[in-house]
Formats: structure tokens, C-alpha cells, sequence
């Protein structure tokens, strides 16, 4: 073979784009969102998924329509349309990514966030971030010998127009409810983590800024009131001190950037992402299955943004503990993201790239996107998500089986005649 | 000429099956995508190689034109 330019002008573009999308990501921190998750397409999905079964899935916390969601499904759709690459298209082994989908959530939420997430964590100086990117290497590394020995889902084909349209189908009906939301009183059946509530007690006591601004309101129980600082029951017993109701943070479904700087936000990265093919976990895949780096560049492109925003807003905390919404069990974090980038690669792309396929028409990309929404508020409700403490016990049988039904599929989708 | 069918598959396959194409040393390559992902990274990866790139559009398909300057 002749010889060969390892970097291209794409490399530019994407990295260009993962710049604005960390900077994006670490500026959304400072108007609201919880810490380093400015950008977390799996956290999104959970809380969107805890705003509608968080009652039974134990999700009160963190229950939410992310309006970054919905942004980044109809920028990606208004970019596929002006550039003509909408097409519906689908039937590419959608069962199968489906269950990947619902698996790559399950292991994000061990990890405590996605592969997109994974960067942005390094990006806000979390070093225990660093474990997960171990993992995805690795799991990046598995996914490539199983590319080899001929593992393909087969081709996609022509679909129905009907199904180019679930994404977006999705992404609309969202925006009605959180509109809704927003502007009236949530639905009955909804679960939603009041604006900067602070859970005191989990489930017990929760506290919430007063509607007018001044103070604390007390939201658990119904009948405590606020006393100098501390939570007091109706009968006089203090539930919890002011110290303890000081100390106590806002539970992450509640922290979260104004609606429309949100959905704004949303709507750059979908543009952004379409254009470029961002993708969290295919710059490491083609860099060592292609010899390609250009991908690459969009997750450091990422990693730096995420970074310099971080620091200018004094939201940088280099460290492995203290970070935000992350645990530092490191052979947990490892292996929970070794199955999220191996299900990543298996899928053909990251969840974001997962989200994008959808909203350009791909029904296999949607496939991918439910799954991963009803493994969200199955992962809470099975009770294996992880907390900032650390694992839950159920947390490493829970990834066994994960392997298992990996190994299965990449085992029963090897192509004979490769 | 080297003809390549990656209509319909997902990344990263568009990409191997061009890689292994190029194996062969072919002076021209026609690569068949249906994918804007697809048609940019294989139209990146060409252009690595050093060939001259032209896209053509039909209905279903992007017909990528590779060849070697």
C-alpha cells in the first residue's frame, strides 16, 4: 500500500465541534445543571425516564425532562433535512439493539454516566474518570476482535416513512409534557425532583428553596415546617439539624439550567453533532481498528473545552474524590464502562451517535434510544444503579449477566462467509 | 476497478470494507454508501490514501469515486 496521511481535514471539524460541545457542556454546569453533567446523554435519559416511572422505580431524585434531549433530537433533525441526509431506513437486527441499548444504559449507570460523559467528567478535573476511560479502551478493544471475527448485524434497508419519524415522534411528545410542565402543574402520574430540592434524609425529609425566594419550604414530611434552619415534625421532634439541612446538597434531577437555555443548548449540540459525526467512543475505535485519528479529535476537542470553561467558571476540582455524582470504585467504574463501550461498539456508535441516527430516520438508531430509556428506569428499579457511596451490591451480577448476553449476541451475529 | 458495497451498514464496517479494498492496490475504487456517516468517513478515509474523491447522489445512494492521482 502506498502511503497514507494518518490525520485529515476532518480531523479539524470534529475537533472544532468537540471544543463547543465541552465548552457547551461545562457552561450548562454553571447555569444550573448538576456538576460535570452538562452533557450526559445516558443521566438525561434517566431522568426523563424517572419523570414518568420514577413513583415505582425509586428514581424521585433524579426525575426530569431534560430539555437537552429534545434539543439535540431536533437539531440533528433540522441539520438531516437541510443536508438532505433524512431517510428513514431500519431493519437492521432492531431486537438486538434494543437489548444493547437497554445494556448500555444499565452499565452506564453503574459507571455513573455515558461515554459522552466519561470525557466531560475529565473535563471538570474528576479523575476518577480516568478509570472509565480505561474501561472503554478496553471494551473498545474487545468490540474490535469481535468486529474482526465477523461480527455485522446485518444491512439496513429501506423502512417505512412512518418509522424515520420515532425519534422525533419521541422528542416531540417530551417537549408537550415538559412544556406542560413548565408552565402549569405536572402531570398526575409524573414523578418530578422539584427545582434545587435537597434530599436530607433520602426519602424521608426533602427541603426545597420557598416559592418566594426567601428560605426553605419543607416538601417531606407534609406536616414538618422550618425552624431556625432545622426541620422540625409536627409534634416537635427534630427531624433534621440546621447543620444537617445546611450541609445537604440539591438532589441532581433538581439542579438543572433555565428551560430554553436548555433546550437551546440542546438544539447546538444537535446541529453540531449531525455535522460533525461526533461520536464518544468511535474516535478510539478507528484509531485502533483504522489507523483513522480524525474521530479522536473530537473527544479531546471535548475533554479541552470542558476544561477551560470548567476552570473560568471555577468549577474545576482535580481530584479522585469529592466529584460530583461519581464514585471512585475503580475496578467498578473499569468494568461498568468496558461493557458500555464494548455495547457501544457493538451498536455502531455511542449513545449519542445512537440519537442522531434516529432523528436522520434510522429506525435501528431508535431501537437503540427506547431501549435505552425503559433500561434507565429498569436499572433504578432493579436497584443496581450506583450512588456517589459506590456500587450497589447487586451492581456486579448485574454486569455478569451484561457480558453474558454481549457474548451471546456477538457470537450469534458472526457472519460465516466474513 | 474495485467496487465496494456498504449500503445499509453501520459504522465502523463501511470503513473496514473500504480498508480492505485498498489492500488489493487498486488504482480506481467505487465505494456504494447510504449514509451521510458513511459517505464522510469513507470519503475522509480515500482522501488519506491520496486518492481524488468525487461523490455522486442518487436516489438511494451515494456512489463514492476514488481514484488514485
Amino acid at each position: 500500500m502506498t502511503q497514507r496521511r494518518v490525520i485529515g481535514p476532518t480531523a479539524w471539524i470534529v475537533g472544532a465541534a468537540g471544543l463547543f460541545i465541552g465548552a457547551l457542556a461545562g457552561w450548562l454546569v454553571s447555569q444550573g445543571n448538576p456538576g460535570n453533567m452538562g452533557l450526559c446523554i445516558a443521566c438525561f435519559w434517566r431522568d426523563i425516564a424517572g419523570f414518568f416511572v420514577g413513583g415505582v422505580s425509586n428514581q424521585a431524585a433524579v426525575a426530569y425532562i431534560r430539555p437537552e434531549i429534545i434539543g439535540i433530537i431536533l437539531g440533528a433533525l433540522g441539520a438531516a433535512i437541510v443536508t438532505k441526509e433524512y431517510k428513514p431506513r431500519g431493519g437492521s437486527a432492531p431486537l438486538l439493539r434494543f437489548v444493547m441499548g437497554f445494556i448500555f444504559m444499565s452499565s452506564a449507570l453503574v459507571f455513573l454516566g455515558c461515554t459522552v460523559r466519561a470525557w466531560v467528567r475529565l473535563g471538570g478535573g474528576d479523575l476518577t474518570a480516568l478509570w472509565g476511560l480505561l474501561g472503554i479502551v478496553i471494551g473498545v478493544g474487545v468490540g474490535i476482535v469481535i468486529l474482526k471475527s465477523g461480527y455485522n448485524l446485518g444491512r439496513a434497508k429501506g423502512a417505512p416513512a412512518w418509522t424515520g419519524w420515532i425519534v422525533t415522534g419521541i422528542a416531540v411528545i417530551l417537549l408537550a409534557f415538559a412544556l406542560w410542565t413548565q408552565f402549569g402543574t405536572k402531570p398526575e402520574f409524573a414523578t418530578l425532583t422539584p427545582a434545587n430540592a435537597r434530599a436530607v434524609i433520602p426519602g424521608e425529609v426533602v427541603v426545597a428553596p420557598a416559592p418566594d425566594g426567601d428560605g426553605l419550604t419543607v416538601l417531606r414530611p407534609a406536616d414538618a415546617t422550618i425552624v431556625d434552619g432545622a426541620v422540625v415534625a409536627a409534634d416537635g421532634e427534630v427531624l433534621a439539624d440546621a447543620d444537617k439541612v445546611a450541609s445537604t446538597g440539591p438532589m441532581p434531577g433538581g439542579r438543572r439550567a433555565p428551560f430554553f437555555i436548555s433546550l437551546a443548548a440542546g438544539l447546538a449540540i444537535g446541529v453540531v453533532a449531525q455535522r460533525s459525526r461526533f461520536c464518544s467512543v468511535g474516535g478510539i475505535r478507528d484509531a485502533i481498528l483504522i489507523r483513522r485519528f480524525d474521530l479522536l479529535f473530537g473527544v479531546i476537542g471535548l475533554v479541552i473545552g470542558a476544561t477551560v470553561v470548567n476552570m473560568i467558571f471555577g468549577q474545576y476540582n482535580l481530584g479522585f474524590t469529592g466529584q460530583p455524582v461519581a464514585h471512585n470504585d475503580a475496578l467498578g467504574n473499569i468494568a461498568a464502562m468496558v461493557i458500555a463501550a464494548l455495547a457501544a461498539v457493538m451498536l455502531g456508535g455511542c449513545p449519542m451517535r445512537q440519537m442522531i441516527m434516529g432523528a436522520e430516520g434510522d429506525a435501528d438508531g431508535a431501537a437503540a434510544v427506547v431501549g435505552m430509556v425503559i433500561g434507565a428506569g429498569f436499572t433504578h428499579w432493579a436497584g443496581y444503579a450506583s450512588s456517589p457511596a459506590g456500587l450497589a451490591d447487586r451492581a456486579w451480577p448485574a454486569l455478569g449477566v451484561m457480558a453474558v448476553i454481549l457474548a451471546a449476541i456477538a457470537l450469534a451475529k458472526r457472519a460465516r462467509a466474513a | 476497478m474495485k467496487e465496494v458495497d456498504a449500503l445499509g451498514l453501520s459504522c465502523p464496517m463501511p470503513l473496514m470494507l473500504t480498508k480492505k479494498a485498498l489492500e488489493e492496490n487498486p488504482g480506481e475504487i467505487l465505494v456504494h454508501v447510504d449514509s451521510g456517516t458513511a459517505k464522510q468517513n469513507v470519503v475522509g478515509l480515500l482522501s488519506d490514501y491520496g486518492f481524488t474523491v468525487s461523490v455522486e447522489q442518487t436516489g438511494e445512494e451515494y456512489r463514492i469515486k476514488g481514484m488514485r492521482a
